[in-house]
């Protein structure tokens, strides 16, 4: 059975009672954990606020993403039974990027489907692994609270978010619920900005000539504030418009709706 | 091919005018597509139908070339088949050669691109007479297609006209396209007429009245194949559907996704030679079925790549290809579909860095018009590629370490602790210049991390 | 073993109901939606469309065809002269005011088909090759202009009836002949007739 993938077949009432607080499990990712544990934290702030219980299992690592589009099976089902591992006792796994939510939620399955002991195990993970924003969007119903934040920002869809999991509408339905805060339409949303992971540094040159013209774009949004679901795409983009010149920052969507939108953004010091 | 494919995307990028070019017909038929899809409301659905009629062809191929051979036969044609590359271009040749051609008028085929049709009849000592203008274009410039679509997208206006100037008996007064296009009617019109032979590919071979199906919005396939006495079609086994219904679904597909238009100008069925007393049309007809790795393809997980329909929306909407432009690929087919194809046609080992060279980002399945999930089909070739130690020891020698060192939190942590604090050395803001990261500092910045990571100050709060 | 049986022997034998399954794909299929009380506008604001780029006459019988034509084709200068194709519903008819070409000019002339259909659809014509109707004319031509009754127009391409016996070709004829072969700039009458007249009968 393929695990439902799109966050748009989800009725998010009647998951959960909502008396009860849901008990969720935060995969934080190896790159919000070495690059910008903010969003982490971000991301707790804004579960709690969503009436949820967050724990951070000790025994998470990498998803495999790494290994799994570099075409290394074994490694990547070896990270999968290993991820699957320090998360499968929660009800909720929510994570604050989409390629990650996206590798547990539609590449575990496919990965370990062979796998009797496994398979069952990635599918049963897969139905509860969540994006951050789909999560508190939908599962949730949450919306900040006297979040203010006056700046114009523009949005990136990170591209595994919104093909593999269906997130568009969610995040720009929490974020109109900031206050002051204006979303300027960016030409070519939804086109890839050049970062696919190990792509960005094994073809540099082709890799550049595409977020040279995401940066373009951005620039031309007359936005001040780039915003996005994942710390790949997000590193990406800011250091090429910091090398650029550009005034534009940048940070995860996550921090605006935590309330710690006004804090350093990506490339300013803590 | 490898160390090729890099250094021709190199070359392509510092190409000023390949970018104007790609963006003048990429970038046009990307927005073109998108109102056509607009207008079409049930549009989602029919894909999922084209899928379905592509797949049900597939499973039952062979029933659909035997059902396909007895009617084309039926009605006067000739059918041959051809494992290889080399035995269709072999037949063609003879074909020709028994026809006592001179010269033969050419429509436009990828198929017969692929295999090395235009070599073949070079060697044999048989003209060619490419009718479609883009691929009039490209043998003025003695290149290769770099669009299966627009073959000569990569050539501006200027350097078109220069083509036309030095080439053409009679080349265009003005400055504009519309002269060029002129130009070309006028150049090729003769020669057109005058061939012996014509040979066509196929966009679809309908398989219960034997039928072939052209599509061109210029007129040239039917131009070269109907005046001279022999009509030669080659076409890829896929390329069967199982009626002309079939065929209208796929062509509403098609021309949506390729152009943006509804349909194209001119859609012709051919149903074997000329009847006794039709006025014109060749006495003969033969069609040549080339499987060349398409059986191959259905056994080695790639099934449904062969529900292709040669449309061009992938490579349309690819970022990759929209820098790089089709003559980088380095085969016959270039951008996402050209990256599944060419490992099948070229091996491999020759051809490693088109699977490779992608960001999986997902746009190319999502406008498929068979919706062939082509990121997943990539993916299968970076395993194989991986299975096969075709990858490059550095890349082999990281992900492997890197997934050693993931499945041990402790090691794991510790690992992260000192990169961080490693990186830190080198800015606390950001970077332009790291040890090991010269691949993104090169281009862009690196922002610092902050200091400690995640779940080092996530078990400090904790406390 | 030939390269047939080399082929065919990769290839699955069947079991199950081919045909059936076949048919079962084209059930209820999505198409563009048209009007079916108003075919004939859908059919002239297609033809009217840009990537189309036909012009349309109507007449009330065949007889007003040659008139129509003249009308047609006096408005260029100059006057292109016109192949008539040997069916005599056409033949029969007085051309005196046409100039007329036995044979088609390989370039810049105007030649006059029968379609056997029109489709609302996507504008188009149906044509058919016969003993009375040559297809080449029909690409050399500059001008094309093509002849459909109005009770012959369909919704939809499915919709044409299919012909007794397949004749040689069937082609649909959807507008002039164009390319945007060159810096993706449209272009009109790349090999084929630049200019399409229909002229639609009732």
């Amino acid at each position: 059975m393929a695990p439902m993938r799109y966050f748009d077949e989800v009725e998010a009432d009647g998951i959960l009672p909502m008396t009860e607080r849901r008990q969720v499990a935060l995969f934080v990712t190896c790159l919000v954990d070495a690059m910008r544990p903010r969003i982490g934290f971000a991301a707790i702030e804004a579960l709690e606020a969503a009436g949820c219980d967050v724990a951070v299992p000790e025994a998470q690592t990498c998803c495999g993403q790494p290994a799994l589009n570099s075409g290394d099976r074994q490694d990547a089902a070896a990270l999968a039974r290993n991820t699957i591992r320090a998360l499968e006792e929660y009800p909720f796994v929510v994570v604050p990027s989409g390629s990650c939510a996206g590798t547990i939620r539609v590449h575990y399955p496919e990965i370990l489907a062979d796998d009797p002991v496994w398979g069952p195990r990635a599918e049963a993970l897969a139905e509860r692994t969540w994006e951050i924003l789909a999560f508190l969007d939908q599962v949730c119903g949450w919306r900040p609270q006297g979040v203010r934040l006056p700046v114009t920002a523009a949005y990136h869809d990170s591209c595994a978010g919104l093909r593999e999991l269906g997130i568009k509408a969610q995040p720009r339905r929490l974020l109109r619920a900031v206050e002051a805060l204006q979303l300027a339409p960016l030409a070519g949303e939804e086109t890839c900005c050049g970062f696919g992971g190990t792509f960005c540094v094994k073809y540099p040159a082709i890799s550049n000539a595409i977020t040279d013209e995401k940066a373009a774009a951005i620039e031309a949004s007359g936005a001040e504030l780039l915003l996005a679901g994942d710390l790949g795409c997000l590193m990406n983009m800011a250091g090429k418009l910091h090398r650029r010149g550009a005034g534009v920052r940048a940070m995860h969507t996550v921090e605006v709706l935590a309330g710690m939108g006004d804090g350093p953004a990506i490339g300013e010091e803590a | 091919m490898n160390a090729g494919f890099k250094l021709r995307a190199a070359e392509a990028l510092a190409d000023p005018l390949l970018k104007v070019a790609v963006e003048r017909t990429a970038g046009t038929a990307e927005a073109k597509r998108a109102t056509a899809v607009a207008a079409f409301d049930a549009f989602e659905a029919a894909r999922t139908r084209a899928a379905a009629i592509k797949d049900h062809v597939i499973a039952h191929l062979g029933h659909y070339l035997e059902q396909f051979e007895a009617n084309a036969i039926a009605a006067g044609a000739q059918v041959h088949w051809a494992e290889t590359a080399d035995d269709a271009c072999r037949i063609v040749v003879d074909l020709c050669r028994r026809a006592g051609a001179k010269s033969v008028a050419r429509s436009k085929s990828m198929l017969g691109e692929e295999i090395g049709l235009p070599h073949a009849l070079a060697e044999a000592g048989i003209e060619r007479v490419e009718t479609d203008l883009a691929e009039h274009i490209i043998q003025l410039a003695g290149e290769r297609p770099s669009h299966i679509v627009w073959p000569a997208m990569h050539k501006t206006r200027e350097q078109v006209s220069d083509l036309f100037r030095a080439r053409h008996a009679e080349p265009h007064a003005e400055e504009t396209i519309t002269a060029m296009a002129e130009s070309a009617r006028r150049h090729l019109r003769t020669a057109m007429l005058g061939a012996d032979v014509g040979i066509s590919g196929a966009n679809f071979l309908v398989a219960d009245t034997g039928a072939v199906c052209t599509v061109t919005n210029e007129g040239n396939a039917e131009l070269s194949v109907v005046p001279p006495r022999v009509h030669i079609v080659t076409a890829g086994i896929e390329k069967l559907v199982p009626s002309m219904d079939h065929a209208i679904h796929l062509l509403r597909m098609l021309a949506r996704s390729a152009t943006g238009a509804p349909l194209t100008q001119y859609t012709t069925f051919y149903t074997g030679p000329k009847r006794a007393r039709d006025l014109d049309g060749p006495e003969e007809m033969h069609i040549v079925l080339v499987d060349n790795g398409r059986t191959k393809m259905r056994d080695e997980g790639l099934a449904e790549m062969l529900r292709c329909i040669r449309c061009g929306a992938c490579m349309n909407h690819c970022v990759v290809f929209r820098q790089i432009g089709g003559h980088a690929y380095g085969g016959t087919y270039p951008g996402p579909m050209g990256a599944v194809l060419t490992p099948t046609l070229d091996g491999l080992a020759a051809s490693r860095d088109l699977p490779q060279a992608c960001t999986m980002n997902g746009k190319c399945q999502e406008v498929c018009p068979v919706r062939i999930p082509l990121p997943t089909l990539l993916r299968g070739w970076r395993e194989k590629s991986w299975r096969e130690g075709l990858e490059p020891v550095s890349t082999r020698s990281a992900v492997r370490l890197w997934a050693w060192v993931a499945r041990r939190p402790w090691l794991y942590r510790l690992s992260a602790r000192m990169a961080v604090r490693a990186m830190c050395l080198f800015g606390r803001r950001w970077i332009a210049a790291i040890p090991l990261a010269g691949a993104w500092t090169r281009h862009r910045d690196l922002p610092a991390p902050q200091g400690r990571t995640f779940m080092d100050q996530y078990r400090r709060r904790q406390r | 073993m030939s390269a047939r049986d080399a082929i065919l022997r990769r290839l699955d034998t069947n079991s199950g109901d081919v045909a059936a399954e076949a048919r079962a794909l084209l059930a209820l299929p999505e198409r563009p939606a048209v009007d079916a009380r108003a075919l004939i506008e859908t059919f002239a604001e297609r033809l009217s469309a840009p990537g189309v780029a036909a012009s349309l006459d109507r007449i009330e019988s065949v007889e007003q065809l040659p008139g129509a034509v003249a009308a047609y084709l006096g408005t260029y200068a100059p006057v292109p002269a016109l192949y008539l194709p040997p069916d005599p519903a056409v033949q029969r008819l007085d051309w005196s005011s046409v100039a007329l070409d036995a044979a088609c000019a390989v370039d810049g002339g105007a030649a006059l088909a029968v379609a056997s259909a029109a489709v609302a659809e996507t504008g188009s014509l149906v044509l058919d090759t016969a003993p009375t109707a040559p297809m080449l004319p029909n690409f050399l031509a500059l001008h094309h202009l093509v002849v459909v009754r109005a009770k012959t127009l369909v919704a939809h391409l499915e919709d044409v009836p299919a012909p007794a016996t397949m004749p040689r070709a069937r082609y649909w004829v959807t507008g002039v002949s164009g390319t945007t072969d060159i810096e993706g700039q449209y272009v009109r009458g790349a090999h084929g007739p630049r200019f399409l007249h229909v002229i639609l009968i009732g």
